[in-house]
């Protein structure tokens, strides 16, 4: 029989591997948040021109770039549950807590593989001059922390509202601009040649606060 | 009835004496008399905020829809000062810069916030059920909050801002040059903003239960 | 974990003015009753007088507005967040993944709640419902009686000692009528089954009656 109350790393591992599987399966996410990245990418590219000696603009249009093009399928990682009626299903073999952990794992690894095809595309059709990679990584994966965090406790809450999909971005932007103020102004310096430090500590500090809360209220996220 | 009277002629008096006798400060000038009414507005915003938050907490811990109550009606009143401190803020900028807007930390960090409690009110607006919507707006709440701190110090001591630091010093002591009737006017202020708050605050809860009450006898 | 014939101790379900409202409506009536092990307990009422609203309180899933409950299972008090590791619930409101076979779907759910042999617990569910020719199936392709079948499977699949089922005939044949009958007897024999039910012959499953109505209490018959 399992253990008390206490949430198990096997079940979040379960959920994160029936994540994938579900993804790697149906590929809806990747596909629309693909497509999404390679036309916001393009659309920008073509009324912008190549910006090479504007990284201050280039450092803007990136987050923006990659915030529009997750944003769109970080909110369905409950909404999907809530339309399949599958919901049900996870309730009654998981906690909300490793329900959501495991969810938070595969939003991760998701951005992780969104970003991968994104910075690249992303540097060659903006011809981008090469960053700084160490620091220019750092930006990008305590951004992405941040960016998943918060979005799938958002994606929690709105996958119960009436509303659903259509409130995700108005109700998450608020909490990521924060986020894409301290990433973008980090970009810039170090597009710059200047130092980050203070905009990777705010970065640094947002996603653990985000994540410190996250953990706190994953448990309040499903009763009814 | 008689507190009330007080806090009107309260607020009056200290207006009146901060709008016509109080001397200006060098560089400000006549826009110092904004600060009366501009930081109290945003100091009764982040108290406003700060309690929303709290009774989010507490909700989520013991489940009362009292608790609930309070944080709707403090994240209302909160944006209505927040949009009162926006403003005045506004306005004293296009005065001072030559702009009502211009993106500097200060206005971003205030925009941030009432973009943050209008999501909040936009996000109870589309839950069905007391006890659902009580739950999953507290949960928002905390994490909105998680922002506030950041986003009113942290964003403004990183990067260049022109505004004004009249009040608080490093270390937090307040400025010696302040002149003493500008200081009694706008801590008197402080003070009747703070207490309005709160009676606005027992009037918006007050409202909330007769409303449910109601909708229960008719149920 | 035991094999389904072995009693699992003494367990207690009880329910004291349980009661759900949604904003200004009722969904169930304060309701007190207590159950135990071994045997099986129908709980009826006309639609909409909280059957399933019940089934979820007891599991766990639902915070009553009103009044408390309380499962005892060996001696160990199971708080509401704690119930579903020994609970199952078989209900039409239940759907699966449908890009996954109806094994994927039980062996992901064993995994989640941490059954010992998943694998075995998969293939001994799936036979007891005698789904196992269409095991590797995707369940996008099931009818709705295979479906039912499977929602089965799943409330079994952990050898829980509270079985709730709610409408389990729904969308059966007579041998998925069968199959419902076979288990209840199974797990009421090991511990407690409750079928939330208005079929006369299901009722006729069970030792006991709980029924939800009017202003009443509920009244083990």
């Amino acid at each position: 029989m399992p253990n008390g109350g206490s949430n198990s790393a096997a079940a979040v591992w379960a959920v994160l591997r029936k994540e994938c599987r579900s993804e790697w399966r149906t590929l809806y996410g990747l596909s629309a948040a693909l497509l999404f990245a390679v036309t916001s990418l393009t659309a920008v590219s073509m009324a912008a021109g190549r910006l090479a000696d504007r990284t201050d603009i280039l450092a803007g249009l990136f987050w923006i770039v990659l915030l529009f093009a997750t944003l769109t399928s970080m909110s369905h990682a409950f909404v999907r549950e809530v339309e399949g009626h599958t919901m049900l299903l996870l309730r009654l073999i998981a906690s909300p807590t490793e329900i959501a952990m495991g969810k938070l794992l595969f939003n991760l690894i998701f951005l992780g593989v969104v970003e991968l095809v994104l910075v690249p595309l992303f540097m060659i059709l903006m011809g981008a001059p090469a960053p700084p990679w160490g620091p220019f990584l750092a930006v990008l994966a305590l951004g992405t922390v941040s960016l998943a965090a918060s979005s799938t406790l958002v994606s929690a809450v709105i996958a119960q509202t009436r509303g659903r999909g259509a409130l995700f971005g108005g109700i998450s932007l608020p909490l990521l601009l924060p986020v894409l103020a301290a990433a973008v102004n980090g970009t810039r310096e170090l597009w710059g040649g200047h130092p980050i430090a203070s905009s990777l500590r705010l970065l640094a500090a947002y996603a653990v606060a985000l994540l410190a809360a996250s953990l706190l209220l994953y448990d309040h996220l499903w009763e009814d | 009835m008689i507190w009330r009277i007080t806090l009107f002629l309260w607020i009056a008096a200290a207006m009146t004496f901060g709008l016509l006798k109080a001397p200006l400060v060098p560089v400000l000038e006549e826009t110092t008399r904004v600060l009366y009414f501009h930081i109290p507005s945003a100091w009764v915003t982040v108290v406003a905020l700060g309690w929303s938050m709290l009774h989010s907490i507490l909700y989520l811990w013991k489940r009362d829809l009292r608790n609930d109550d309070h944080a709707a009606a403090a994240a209302e009143l909160g944006l209505l000062f927040c949009i009162a401190a926006t403003v005045s803020g506004a306005l004293w900028a296009k005065a001072m810069w030559g702009a009502y807007w211009n993106w500097d930390p200060r206005e971003t960090s205030i925009f941030f916030i009432l973009l943050l409690y209008s999501a909040y009110l936009a996000l109870r607006g589309s839950i069905e059920g007391d006890e659902k919507r009580a739950r999953l707006s507290a949960i928002y709440s905390v994490v909105a909050f998680v922002a506030v701190p950041f986003l009113i110090f942290v964003v403004p001591r990183m990067y260049d801002t022109l505004h004004p630091n009249l009040i608080v010093r490093e270390g937090g002591r307040m400025k010696v040059e302040m002149d003493p009737m500008i200081r009694w006017c706008f801590l008197a202020m402080l003070a009747g903003f703070t207490v309005l708050f709160f009676w606005l605050q027992t009037l918006r809860v007050r409202v909330t239960r007769l409303e449910r009450r109601r909708q229960l006898a008719r149920g | 974990m035991s094999t389904a014939a072995v009693a699992v101790g003494v367990l207690r379900l009880a329910g004291d003015g349980v009661t759900h409202r949604y904003g200004a409506r009722l969904a169930l009536q304060p309701v007190s009753f207590e159950a135990g092990s071994p045997g099986a307990v129908a709980i009826t009422g006309e639609n909409g007088s909280g059957k399933s609203t019940l089934l979820r309180i007891l599991i766990g899933l639902l915070r009553p507005t009103g009044g408390s409950t309380v499962l005892e299972v060996g001696g160990d008090v199971f708080e509401p967040r704690r119930r579903r590791q020994v609970t199952g619930l078989a209900t039409p409101e239940l759907s699966f993944y449908e890009e996954f076979s109806a094994a994927e779907n039980l062996l992901f759910a064993a995994e989640t709640r941490g059954v010992s042999d998943p694998r075995g617990a998969v293939r001994d569910a799936l036979e007891a419902v005698q789904l196992n020719p269409r095991a590797d199936d995707r369940v996008g392709e099931f009818s709705s009686g295979m479906k039912q079948r499977l929602r089965l499977a799943f409330a079994i699949l952990h050898r829980p000692a509270v079985l709730m089922l709610d409408e389990p005939g729904s969308h059966l044949d007579d041998a998925g009528r069968a199959v419902v009958a076979t288990l209840v007897q199974t797990y009421s024999e090991r511990g407690l089954v409750l079928i939330a039910t208005n079929d006369p012959q299901e009722m006729t499953l069970a030792q006991r009656r709980i029924e939800l109505r009017g202003r009443g209490l509920g009244s083990p018959a």
